[in-house]
């Protein structure tokens, strides 16, 4: 550009007083295309901004150059300024010299030397910027939720209600997710079921939601506002327009009470034709192919007896996969969690005794759909427990296993101390072994007073390993409050596991395209102001597959991300950043090296016929480009540029920085 | 099940336990199953500086039910009874309540009770003081009497058959 303004920030103290900003100011107006340079305390104030666009008016200034703080902080603001000052905001150039300058160093001097050579380097850039305008994309107006426990549950609602169209894809046959399997829920002791299936029965009937169960997304393309997804639509083998859930068919089959059923947690049996649970969204049974007598040797007694007891006749063998496309503007992920198998803690026995089970067992022990109908009792005996004893934080808080926390085991603990007791009567023992009680949120402190006061015994410290020879547990814990090592005799031990990441979260990450922190949960695009956003536009996360939390957080995080993704449906169309990468067609040599390089698929060969020959060159998706730079920097051939970072603009910057006097024909 | 302390072998009280829980309650507002120990009690308690009482640590043993260790323990007389760890327990478990209970069920078992207290207990019952009056010294060093510093006369017990049979009537009770 031709007439350059630089703005220096002081930004407080923070920067000059390691850089002396008014001997920046005065050096700088003498250079060549500079017809205005200003100091200002915070550059970034409503006052900064009046500078600015004064700047621009009163001496039409066409790039500018602020020296402040990094451009990952202020560039969005600084380019907001000059836009709203009428200006092109691509021909706004940062110079870093806070974090990169003034922060790091400690000799005032040379701290200004540097400052100063980093500002007239910018300064060379920007006359060799150019003036860049927004692409546009229109927004496809539905969602994609991905999960259906209460976060995707949540998530899809909010969706819907605002009027966009919604899929909201389970890989169970049912929605529900783990808060399905719960019996009550902390602090407030409400049943789980009672507040789940309402929503779950409001997304069934919701006219703006498509519910796809016992489906999978396969594969997803495009970007923010433009997504195309393949959805894997599992054969139930079951018509689901003619099954009405009677169950018949259940009862039925030859492998009735044979097949360990996950729903409860292995403690009892299913059939191969099941219906989750009772309360199961969409209630229609669904055939296990794996164990159908039929599906596996291709005859079942004289017979299949499904199809001879299911009077809507809608058992159907011939049912295949099918692959649905969708298309939407923005996704939410909510994948939930696993919890740790305590396998791994040789130590506790969880693979020794049917005595040692872990809480989501109990729950479903204590739940009235369980295995037991709501009594608990001996896996092994079936005898009323008279001691139960906990032991918490199974693999959590542990560097062998999971480091993290899992947020949810005190409180889910606790509440098991209360429905035991209702359960098993007041004189039943409970011994709970604790490292620390975490009940931070609001009403778990009252909660866990209220336990304290239920005759429990707790014991701080961690038990080395349980003693099992038969019917007879033993546990020796040392107990840190009263320092004395005591030796526990219980029936029933229950392990509080650690909350993982889904075994298959790191697949499922590399399909979608996103990033996960180190413990394996899905990165958040930052931990604190932007927990719902990933580093993909318009894919967002909530609840557990971020993250351990219990259901008070995961709901709010649903609704959060609901509105997030809201935001954008909502637009007409997007505008698109133009700082790019862009082929030139002359020079690319057809080596598709940036292609197979490209983390956002946005570079594909066009093949064009030239002088009656074939020839190959690479063309980049301007929607799909997010400016990262790889095929920049590989291009054999230096045939693609990046926007605001073209070669010439980044040769200038060096030339000064090395000092080259007459680099960028600055003076 | 059981709970065994594997140092002394200990069966943990637990019935025991409740009985005394259920005492507290009828007597106080606080339950000592609230503790959460932060040792507030200890951390300002005026015998733990002199006598090394723990006030914390005989609510975690009540709570382990290690009721016959503190019982035989002469730890529990060291209370000076300032009631500073009631007022300011954030749980409102009152340890101070908690030791009383304990030394009542000390004499109630007729177990051994420290020789000074003895000899407290006795002073109260003839006198109606823990001590008899005694002259003290002052800073400046001199030793003074009540008199001298124009306090007023004590009057002593008025009718000692009465008292003492009022403070053994309520002491059985209490027990």
């Amino acid at each position: 550009m031709e007439r350059i303004g630089v703005f220096v920030c002081h930004c407080g103290i923070n920067i000059s007083s390691m850089v002396d900003v008014e001997s920046i100011v005065e050096r700088v107006r003498e250079l060549d295309g500079v017809v205005e340079a200003k100091s200002y305390k915070y550059m970034c104030s409503d006052r900064g901004a009046q500078i600015i666009k004064k700047s621009i008016e009163e001496k039409g200034i066409d790039g500018a150059v602020i020296a402040c703080c990094s451009p990952r902080m202020h560039e969005p603001t600084f380019r907001g300024v000059a836009e709203d000052g009428g200006m092109n905001p691509f021909t706004v150039e940062i110079a870093n010299i806070r974090e990169q300058c003034s922060w790091a160093h400690d000799s005032r001097e040379r701290s200004t030397e540097k400052a100063m050579k980093l500002v007239m380097s910018s300064v060379a850039k920007a006359r060799l910027l150019e003036p860049l305008e927004r692409g546009r994309t229109p927004v496809i107006p539905n969602a994609l939720v991905i999960g259906g426990g209460i976060a995707g549950i949540q998530a899809s609602l909010d969706l819907a209600n605002e009027g966009f169209r919604v899929y909201l894809v389970e890989k169970d046959p049912s929605i529900g997710g783990r808060m399905a399997q719960l019996d009550k829920t902390f602090p407030t002791l409400d049943c789980s079921s009672c507040i789940l299936t309402p929503k779950m029965m409001e997304v069934y009937h919701h006219p703006n939601i498509d519910l796809m169960t016992y489906s999978e997304v396969l594969s997803i393309e495009g970007s923010i506002g433009d997504y195309r997804v393949k959805v894997r639509r599992k054969p139930r083998y079951v018509d689901v327009d003619r099954c009405t859930g009677c169950g018949d068919c259940v009862t039925a089959c030859r492998m009735r009470d044979r097949i360990p059923d996950e729903f409860n947690m292995g403690l009892s049996n299913r059939s191969a034709i099941y219906i989750q649970f009772p309360q199961a969204i969409p209630l229609k049974a669904v055939m296990d192919s794996e164990t159908c007598l039929f599906h596996r040797f291709g005859k079942c007694g004289d017979g299949p007896l499904c199809v001879e007891a299911c009077e809507a006749e809608a058992i159907d063998f011939e049912q295949k996969e099918e692959v649905a496309e969708l298309n939407v503007g923005a996704i939410v992920v909510a994948t939930g969690y696993d919890l740790l198998d305590p396998a791994s803690l040789h130590e506790y026995g969880y693979s020794r005794s049917k005595n040692v089970i872990t809480t989501l067992e109990l729950e479903r022990l204590i739940s009235s759909s369980g295995p037991t109908k709501g009594e608990v009792r001996l896996p092994s005996s079936g005898e009323r427990p008279r001691s139960v004893t906990m032991i918490m934080c199974v693999g959590s808080r542990d560097e062998t296993q999971c480091s993290w926390c899992c947020r949810i085991g005190c409180m889910t603990a606790l509440k098991q101390v209360i429905l035991l007791r209702e359960n098993l009567g007041e004189e039943v023992e409970i011994n709970i072994l604790y490292t620390d009680i975490r009940s931070f949120g609001k009403g778990y402190e009252e909660f866990y007073r209220n336990v304290r006061a239920e005759n429990t015994n707790f014991f701080r410290g961690r038990p080395s390993e349980v003693r099992i020879r038969n019917e007879d547990i033993r546990i020796d814990i040392f107990d840190t409050i009263t320092n004395k090592l005591f030796e526990i005799r219980t029936d029933m031990v229950v392990l509080v596991p650690a909350v993982v990441p889904r075994a298959d979260s790191g697949e499922f990450a590399r399909m979608m395209n996103l990033s996960r922190s180190g413990d394996g949960f899905l990165l958040e695009a930052h931990l604190k102001l932007k927990p719902m956003d990933t580093f993909v536009n318009g894919i967002f996360i909530a609840g557990c597959c971020q993250g351990p939390k219990d259901i008070t957080d995961t709901v709010a995080q649903a609704s959060g991300a609901a509105s997030r993704a809201a935001g954008i449906l909502s637009k007409k169309e997007l505008e698109n950043d133009p700082l790019i990468a862009v082929v030139d067609a002359d020079l690319c040599s057809g080596c598709r090296i940036c292609i197979s390089l490209c983390p956002y698929s946005a570079i594909e060969p066009v093949v064009e016929t030239m002088a009656g020959e074939e020839v190959v060159h690479a063309e980049i998706n301007e929607v799909l480009c997010q400016g990262c730079g790889a095929c920049v920097a590989a291009c054999p051939s230096g045939a693609i540029n990046q926007m605001g970072f073209k070669d010439n603009q980044i040769l200038a910057m060096i030339g000064v920085l090395n000092d080259c006097s007459d680099a960028g024909g600055l003076k | 099940m059981s709970i065994t302390d594997m140092t002394s072998m200990a069966e943990a009280q637990s019935d025991l336990r409740s009985e005394i829980n259920k005492r507290l309650e009828r007597l106080i507002l606080g339950v000592s199953d609230y503790c959460y120990q932060c040792a507030k009690c200890t951390s300002g308690c005026e015998s733990h500086k002199l006598l090394e009482l723990e006030p914390h640590q005989i609510v975690a043993l009540l709570k382990r039910g290690l009721i016959d260790e503190m019982v035989n323990s002469e730890i529990i007389w060291t209370c000076m009874s300032c009631f500073k760890c009631k007022e300011r327990c954030p749980q409102k478990v009152p340890p101070v309540d908690i030791l009383f209970a304990l030394k009542n069920l000390t004499v109630l078992t007729g177990k051994q009770v420290p020789g000074d207290y003895t000899q407290m207990l006795q002073s109260v019952m003839s006198i109606g003081y823990i001590q008899d009056r005694q002259t003290v010294p002052t800073r400046s060093g001199d030793t003074v009497k009540r008199e001298d510093l124009g306090l007023p006369v004590l009057s002593g017990l008025q009718d000692p058959n009465g008292f003492q049979n009022i403070i053994t009537a309520s002491a059985v009770e209490k027990i």
